[in-house]
């Protein structure tokens, strides 16, 4: 089991999907949620659903950096440092690459990749982050090394995520902040069911076929997140860590 | 956008290699209609009407008419 006890986690997309199921996780292991997203239904939902107290959930833009610091700021002056930071918030486009213009690279970019890497920036500073260390994971994607026809801007989009904590993780190893990527092949969440819409039938199927152990469920996921986010794993960082059912083998 | 626009800048944007096509021209006809095509319509139809068409229901279309009838006459200028 991950013990969780005492941890303060701020979960980005914890509205649908992965997130959700990260932040129900770590609840359950003993951990206290900074829960963020847009929609506040379903982001009441998942607060609604989460084990233990001292959650706290956010109706927000992740790209109202601003409001973001805001929001950071107050939670730890209520609730004390921050151990952890679960990036899930992101978005999936299937655009032909003659479609792919600058515009939509930097839609899919700034939620995927420079919200992330800024809330890591303003969760790692002094007297918002547990001087005794803490751990960002972010939900990169298997696509991140392995392309997909119409993937061009999410594939490079969490490529670059990938690689970039990599230097992440070397800043900010004399903090004692861990930085390490999950690269999931394909979930059962939202997005997906909007993909398999978008698609031909045909694609959905080779998609399906790709992956020897079938479609995954958001919790497989969160389980080897909350690994990554508890002390067990307190020798790793840096890496990526690829969980897909047997797609990329 | 008029209609016989319509269909000569989604073929263009497609890259369909016939250049005179009509609203009665059936998509199964046209040399290089596959499944890049139909993202490359759906990406046309969200960029241009901001609409998100579905790949089943690409599937029952037939031919530019009657995706007009599915993006909507009334989004289309008169002739
Ligand atoms: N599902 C898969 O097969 C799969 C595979 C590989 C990687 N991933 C990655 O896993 C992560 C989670 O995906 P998912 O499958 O759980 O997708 P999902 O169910 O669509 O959830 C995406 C989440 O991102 C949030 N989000 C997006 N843009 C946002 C913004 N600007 N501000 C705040 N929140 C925003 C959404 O919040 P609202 O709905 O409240 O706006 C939602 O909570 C993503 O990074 C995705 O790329 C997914």
């Amino acid at each position: 089991m991950n013990n969780l006890q005492g941890k303060r986690i701020l979960v980005t997309g914890a509205s649908s999907g992965i997130g959700r199921a990260v932040a129900q996780q770590a609840a359950s292991y003993g951990a206290s949620l900074i829960l963020l997203g847009r929609n506040k239904e379903r982001l009441k939902a998942t607060y609604d659903s989460l084990q233990g107290s001292g959650h706290e959930f956010y109706t927000i833009d992740i790209t109202d950096y601003t409001r973001v610091d805001e929001i950071i700021r107050s939670s730890v002056a209520t609730f004390g440092f921050i151990d952890g930071f679960v990036h899930s918030a992101g978005i999936e486009k299937t655009i032909p690459f003659n479609a792919s213009t600058p515009n939509l690279f930097k839609e899919v970019f700034e939620v995927n990749v420079f919200a992330g890497f800024e809330i890591a920036r303003l969760l790692s500073k002094k007297n918002i982050v547990n001087p005794s260390g803490a751990s960002h994971v972010f939900i990169s994607s298997v696509s991140a090394v392995s392309g997909e026809p119409g993937k061009i801007i999410y594939c490079s989009s969490k490529s670059a995520l990938t690689t970039g904590i990599k230097a992440l993780a070397l800043e900010l190893a004399i903090k004692k902040i861990r930085c390490n990527c999950v690269l999931p092949g394909c979930v059962d969440t939202d997005m997906v069911k909007k993909l398999f819409a978008s698609i031909p039938i045909e694609a959905k199927q080779s998609i399906i076929n790709k992956h020897p152990l079938g479609i995954g469920q958001p919790e497989d996921v969160a389980f080897l997140v909350c690994f990554l986010i508890s002390d067990k794993a307190k020798w790793i960082t840096g890496s990526e860590y690829i969980i897909d059912g047997g797609y990329s083998s | 956008m008029k209609k016989n626009e319509f269909v000569s800048q989604l073929s263009e944007f497609c890259e369909f290699e016939n250049e005179n096509f009509t609203l009665e021209t059936l998509f199964k006809s046209i040399n290089g209609y596959d499944s890049l095509a139909v993202m490359s319509i759906i990406a046309f139809v969200d960029e241009n009407f901001k609409m998100s068409l579905t790949a089943s229901q690409l599937n029952k279309i037939t031919d530019f008419n009657s995706l007009v009838e599915l993006i909507g006459k009334d989004k289309f200028e008169d002739e």
